[in-house]
C-alpha cells in the first residue's frame, strides 16, 4: 500500500519542486475512484534531480513490474538521461513525471496548479479544469471515466457556489 | 469530403459523448460528500479504500455450490 503521507512528507522535507497529478490529484479534488501510486511532475533542474536522489534513493526505488536483478540505479545520470520513471519504492507505488501529455512538463504545469495542505506540508496540485484537460488527452478509455467523474466534480463545485 | 479540422472536431465530439455515458452510472451522492471532506480526510478515505482492495485482494476465494 502506498503511504502518501510519508512519501509527500520525504519529498517536501527535501524541497523538490513538484506537481500532484493523477488519481492523487483527483483524490485532492474530491475523487472517490481508488489509486494505488503517487504521480508526480518533477521540475527537471540539476538541483531538483540532487534533490530527489536524495529523498528516495534510501527508499530503494526500482522499476515497478521489472524482474528482479536488473541494473537499475536511481541517480541524477539515470534521471537526466530518462524522463517518466514508474518506481517501486519501500513506501509505495510512486510515477516520475517529467512531462505528462498534453500538459507538459513542471513550469507548463505551475499556473494551473494549486497549493494544498496535506499531512502538514503544502504542495501544489494541479487544478480540476486542467487535470481534466490532460486527462482527455491521455484518452485512454480508464482515463475517460476518471474525466467523467472531475466534470462531476466540477459541476457540484459550481452547484455549490450557486 | 471532410477537412482535418472537421475530423478533429468529430472525434472530440465522440469522445465528449463516450463521457456523457460515463457520467451517467456515477454515484453524486458519495462525491457530494467527498467534497465536504478537507484534503487530507480526502487521502484518508482513499488510504482506507486501499486497505479494504488490499484486503479482498487477500481474502481466500471459495466455490459457489
Amino acid at each position: 500500500m502506498t503511504d502518501f503521507a510519508a512519501l509527500l512528507r520525504l519529498l517536501t522535507r527535501e524541497g523538490v519542486e513538484f506537481i500532484l497529478v493523477g488519481g492523487a490529484a483527483a483524490t485532492a479534488h474530491g475523487s472517490v475512484r481508488l489509486t494505488r501510486d503517487l504521480d508526480i511532475v518533477y521540475r527537471r533542474t540539476p538541483e531538483n534531480l540532487a534533490r530527489l536522489v536524495a529523498c528516495l534513493a534510501p527508499h530503494q526505488p526500482y522499476l515497478r513490474g521489472a524482474p528482479p536483478g536488473l541494473p537499475f540505479h536511481f541517480d541524477r545520470d539515470t534521471l537526466q538521461r530518462g524522463l517518466n520513471f514508474t518506481l517501486v519504492t519501500d513506501l509505495g507505488a510512486l510515477d516520475l513525471l517529467g512531462e505528462i501529455t498534453g500538459g507538459g512538463g513542471f513550469e507548463e504545469l505551475l499556473p494551473h496548479s494549486i497549493q494544498v495542505t496535506l499531512y502538514g506540508v503544502e504542495c501544489w496540485c494541479l487544478g480540476l479544469k486542467h487535470l481534466i484537460d490532460v486527462k482527455r488527452a491521455a484518452g485512454r478509455p480508464r482515463d475517460l471515466e476518471a474525466v467523467a467523474e472531475l466534470e462531476a466534480l466540477l459541476e457540484e463545485g459550481k452547484r455549490d457556489t450557486h | 469530403m471532410k477537412s482535418k479540422d472537421c475530423e478533429a472536431s468529430d472525434a472530440r465530439s465522440s469522445i465528449d459523448d463516450v463521457i456523457e455515458v460515463y457520467k451517467r452510472d456515477i454515484d453524486r451522492t458519495l462525491l457530494r460528500e467527498s467534497l465536504k471532506l478537507s484534503v487530507e480526510q480526502r487521502f484518508e478515505a482513499l488510504r482506507e479504500l486501499q486497505a479494504f482492495a488490499e484486503e479482498l485482494q487477500r481474502a481466500p476465494r471459495t466455490k459457489s455450490p
